[in-house]
């Protein structure tokens, strides 16, 4: 544990990081950086680039008021006949100053509550966030209003107005970071060594919430920015120093929209949208590199299906008598990103009898999960079925249109995801997302008996009928897997999916999820599709086993072949890393190494880099699919006969 | 039980901070160097009597608070006076008999002019906000719904472009265009009309109405927009919208049924977190377009300095802006049910 402790906790948590390089990357906040550049380049230069000087009224004549853009005044003149080009040009340093030395004082007094109510927490937290909330509520803006309209409006005054009242959001969001830092191994470890508080705060703390504090400080930036505006609009502002909000003030209030004199009010305007347009940008860019988005939703249409190879006898499976429900034939998915395709699943063909249960096992990232998806088309919207076709019923899932699919779905097809994960939707009953399914696929149930086909399902799968109306938090993690099954049954399916229903479950809870699946299997009937890397599982299920490695079949065949003559070096290894209890005592042993990853396939045998028994061709040639008995198949060329 | 227990804490807690309220805005006033009795009696016309006799009118002769002097630095109290006595005790004993004191500028008591503003402000957020809420939640909904493409491109830039405007800007710019556009340039009403026809009257109350509403939905709508819309590309990549889809559902079910309820709750916290913030922005449009309300009220006291205007308006902004937010907060325990049973 201490030798552990010390690998993955580094003593200072600060890396070099090129924050340009990661800045430079995204072009909103690019933008944003460029038009504050073009801002902070005006108002250090203004003198050089105003054609007049903004104090003095020499020359200006009667004849000079509200004139329009000309040769001589770019962008017209004002009230009392000065350049607005000019006046524009010296607003810009208002804006900026008063940006940045109120959010200044904003953030230092919202950066020191935070912290301290983090760091501290108990009655120092209580007592800062309480007295937070309660300045969160009360409106700034008028508050501001009356206190620099009771005092004096100097630029200072301002300054420091907006300054003092702008702090909330930071102390907020500095809050929860700095308890979200707290408690990490490197800060509990310098605790520990004996550092003082303000060590820590100052040298493993504050590195943490300074990113999330940038991003806050140049929204806290943009406010002041318009609440100075704002305040010199309604007549607030320094008489001496010019600001846009100002300009706008008096050309509204002195007759510019009566002689219809547009550009002395749209000119000012277009400076604040400018300063705060950019400040906008980088704030949402930077925010985009501190929380990336997923780049797709389950809503995006997904990447159509087509055959990308002439069609193959595909291999048959399987021994059983029964009839085929579920036929999937030479099945390939593909992801597709910025261009490039990655290989997923890779010709996979199986077929599923009625009551058969058949497991999908390999190690994360083999394309277990994936193939399971592409089966009722559920990909995420990178993924295409590239070939193949899934036959159930004499119809092509892979072929069929949206509508007709969101028919057969669950009616013939449900998927049993995991229940310890966000499966159902936390804001609506579980009754009330079970009698969802039914009325989907059975439109005219009758409403008197919906209630009791709920109840009925739920006993059915162990949850009494009073939980119908709790919500899924109010389940535990057993409850909301069972909760998941009687959703999956509700509509009589032929065929379940399940995926790794088990995984975040505990042992004991685990064993009875499975013996109620397996149970529910024989009495209803069912074909199901177990996905799963426990191969003890596997065992007790299953009824024929499918192993997958990157992507392709590595062996199919029916359990006890599976168990006793595997004849994939996969699945030798596989099965070294499992106790079994009915052989003799063996060594655990993992197979080192991982998956490929799927942009980058090895050119033979995908497995032949962590193949302990591979030989020259291996690593050149992929190997067939080789029939090795009536109901065992096995791609590898020492199988070859 | 929970539920009840959350509304009287919340209920609790709203009431705390109206109190922190009344007094901010007393001691603002009476701390601050703008105070009533040098900014509003100062004027060098008036004789010594006058200006006693003011003070006695507006009760400034009395001392601000009981003997306080150990921890007041400004030595607002006297001692040895009876506590009932101070300006304080007054203020907040008239506050609850609902006396606001009188204008200054209008000579006329405060909580009369505001009562009418009150309403005419609340007509006017109350439109605006219902006007952004649907359209912001319809447009960011979709904008969400169809990522990555050029509409989602399209709504985040126009987006971000229109929560990038001063609010009173973007209303100057629509007053401009308006006037000439046979809109009337301000005011709630043309003078006169209260002969007319009722369904005149109303006619002529949605022609003034038309600009400031417009200005207010543009602008909170770009606001309400961008929040649904990531709020709503969190939840689309929620487990349970594969469930939802899995289960055979359409694309507008799921939308509707799963996908809205989760994603309007940051919403929720968002229009109760910027009440204060709507405020400010009703500032604005109010003293572009001359609108009678309390914003409106407020820039006019700022102007005139019409202190006990602008302490009342203060404090009616300031207060119904906390029970608007006690609203927001009760309306979020209600859409998340794990607030409620926790």
């Amino acid at each position: 544990m201490n030798v552990q402790l010390t690998e993955s906790s580094p003593a200072a948590p600060v890396q070099r990081v090129n924050y340009w390089k990661i800045v430079s990357r995204n072009r909103v906040a690019l933008l944003g950086i460029l038009m504050i550049a073009v801002a902070v380049i005006v108002a250090l230069f203004a003198p050089l680039i105003a054609r007049y000087d903004p104090k003095s009224s020499e020359g200006i004549s009667s004849s000079d008021v509200y004139n329009p853009p000309s040769a001589k005044h770019w962008l017209g003149t004002d009230d009392v006949g000065k350049d607005i080009f000019t006046n524009f040009v010296y607003g810009t340093r208002v804006s900026l100053i008063v940006g940045f030395f109120a959010s200044f004082i904003s953030i230092v007094i919202g950066g020191i509550i935070g912290l301290m109510a983090g760091f501290y927490g108990g009655r120092v937290e209580n007592f800062l966030m309480r007295f937070t909330d309660i300045m969160l509520v009360i409106p700034d803006l008028p508050l501001i209003v009356v206190i620099v309209a009771l005092t004096k409006a100097s630029l200072m005054n301002i300054i420091f107005v907006i300054g003092i009242f702008g702090w909330t959001t930071t102390a907020r969001i500095v809050r929860s970071q700095t308890l979200a830092v707290k408690s990490r191994k490197f800060v509990l470890r310098a605790k520990a060594i004996g550092a003082g508080n303000w060590h820590i705060v100052i040298h493993h703390i504050l590195p943490l919430v300074l990113p999330i504090m940038v991003v806050n400080a140049i929204l806290v930036v943009s406010s002041a920015i318009l609440s100075e505006s704002t305040l010199a609009f309604i007549g607030l502002s320094d008489p001496t120093a010019i600001s846009w909000g100002q300009m706008l003030n008096f050309a509204f209030s002195r007759g510019a929209m009566s002689v219809g004199a547009w550009w002395a009010l749209v000119v000012p305007g277009f400076g604040i949208v400018w300063i705060v347009l950019a400040l906008t940008l980088l704030g949402n860019g930077l925010e985009q590199i501190l929380n990336p988005r997923l780049e797709s939703h389950h809503l995006m249409p997904g990447r159509p299906s087509f055959q990308s190879e002439a069609e193959a006898a595909p291999v048959k499976t399987g021994k059983s008598t029964a009839p085929v429900l579920l036929d999937v034939q030479n099945l390939s998915v593909n992801y597709v990103s910025d261009g490039k395709v990655a290989q997923a699943v890779r010709n996979v063909s199986f077929q599923l009898h009625e009551g058969e249960l058949i497991g999908l096992v390999g190690e994360s990232g083999c394309g277990k999960t994936t193939l399971m998806m592409a089966l009722t088309r559920l990909l995420p919207a990178a993924g295409e079925i590239s070939n193949g076709h899934v036959i159930f019923h004499g119809k092509d899932l892979a072929a069929l249109t949206d509508e007709e699919l969101s028919n057969l779905r669950w009616s013939g097809i449900s998927v049993v995801f995991q229940g310890a994960m966000n499966a159902l939707n936390p804001v609506r009953t579980v009754g009330d997302q079970i009698e969802e399914a039914i009325l989907k696929h059975i439109p005219h149930f009758p409403p008197k008996a919906l209630s009791a086909r709920v109840e009925e399902l739920l006993d059915l799968v162990g949850i009494s009928a009073e939980h119908k109306n709790h919500f899924p938090h109010q389940y535990s993690g057993g409850m909301r897997q069972r909760a998941i099954i009687a959703m999956a049954l509700s509509c009589n399916p032929q065929v379940v999916i399940a995926d790794e229903p088990t995984t975040a479950l505990d042992v004991m809870i685990q064993a009875q999820i499975l013996e109620l699946l397996d149970e529910l299997r024989k009495k209803l009937g069912l074909a199901v599709l177990f996905v799963t890397h426990d191969l003890g599982i596997v065992a007790e299920m299953c009824d024929s086993v499918l192993v997958m490695y990157g992507g392709v079949t590595a062996e199919y065949a029916d359990v006890d072949t599976i168990y006793n003559a595997p004849r994939h070096p996969y699945t030798q290894e596989l099965l070294k890393a499992f106790p079994d209890l009915t052989k003799p005592e063996r060594r655990l042993t993992s197979i080192p190494g991982s998956p490929p990853k799927l942009d980058a396939l090895p050119p033979g045998c995908r497995f032949a880099p962590r193949c302990p028994v591979a030989f020259e061709r291996c690593s050149k040639e992929a190997p067939a699919l080789h029939r090795l008995g009536e109901n065992h198949l096995a791609s590898c060329h020492l199988v070859e006969a | 039980m929970n539920r009840w227990h959350l509304l009287q804490k919340k209920a609790l807690w709203s009431l705390f901070t109206i109190a922190f309220v009344i007094v901010l805005n007393f001691f603002l006033f009476r701390v601050l160097p703008g105070d009533p009795a040098r900014a509003g009696i100062k004027d060098p016309r008036l004789t010594p009597e006058t200006i006693e006799a003011l003070r006695t009118r507006f009760g400034l002769d009395k001392p601000v608070i009981n003997c306080f002097k150990t921890i007041n630095p400004l030595v607002l109290g006297a001692c040895d006076v009876n506590p009932l006595e101070t300006q304080f005790v007054i203020y907040v004993k008239n506050l609850f008999l609902g006396d606001l004191g009188v204008s200054y500028y209008y000579n006329r008591p405060v909580e009369d002019i505001l009562k009418e503003r009150l309403w005419n402000t609340i007509l006017l957020i109350g439109l605006g906000q219902i006007l952004a809420i649907l359209i912001g939640m319809a447009y960011g909904i979709f904008a969400a719904w169809k990522a990555r493409t050029v509409i989602d491109y399209g709504a985040l830039i126009t987006g971000l472009i229109a929560w990038s405007l001063p609010t009173f800007w973007l209303g100057i710019i629509l007053l401009f265009w308006g006037s000439s556009h046979g809109f009337p340039i301000s005011g709630k009403s043309t003078p006169g009309m209260s002969s007319y026809p009722l369904m005149m009257q109303i006619g002529d109350l949605a022609k003034h109405l038309f600009l400031p509403t417009v200005t207010y939905t543009i602008v909170y709508m770009a606001e309400y927009m961008l929040i649904m819309r990531s709020s709503l590309l969190d939840v689309l990549s929620e487990d349970y919208i594969l469930t939802a889809k899995a289960k055979g559902l359409s694309v507008f079910q799921i939308l509707k049924d799963h996908a809205l309820k989760n994603g309007m709750l940051p919403l929720v916290t968002v229009i109760a977190i910027n009440l204060g913030y709507t405020v400010g922005g009703v500032i604005q449009i109010e003293s572009v377009f001359s609108w009678p309300g309390l914003g409106g009220a407020l820039y006019e006291a700022v102007n005139r300095t019409d202190f006990p205007m602008l302490q009342g308006a203060f404090l009616l902004i300031a207060v119904s802006v906390v029970v608007a937010n006690f609203i927001a907060d009760l309306t979020y325990s209600y859409l998340d049910p794990r607030v409620q049973t926790g």
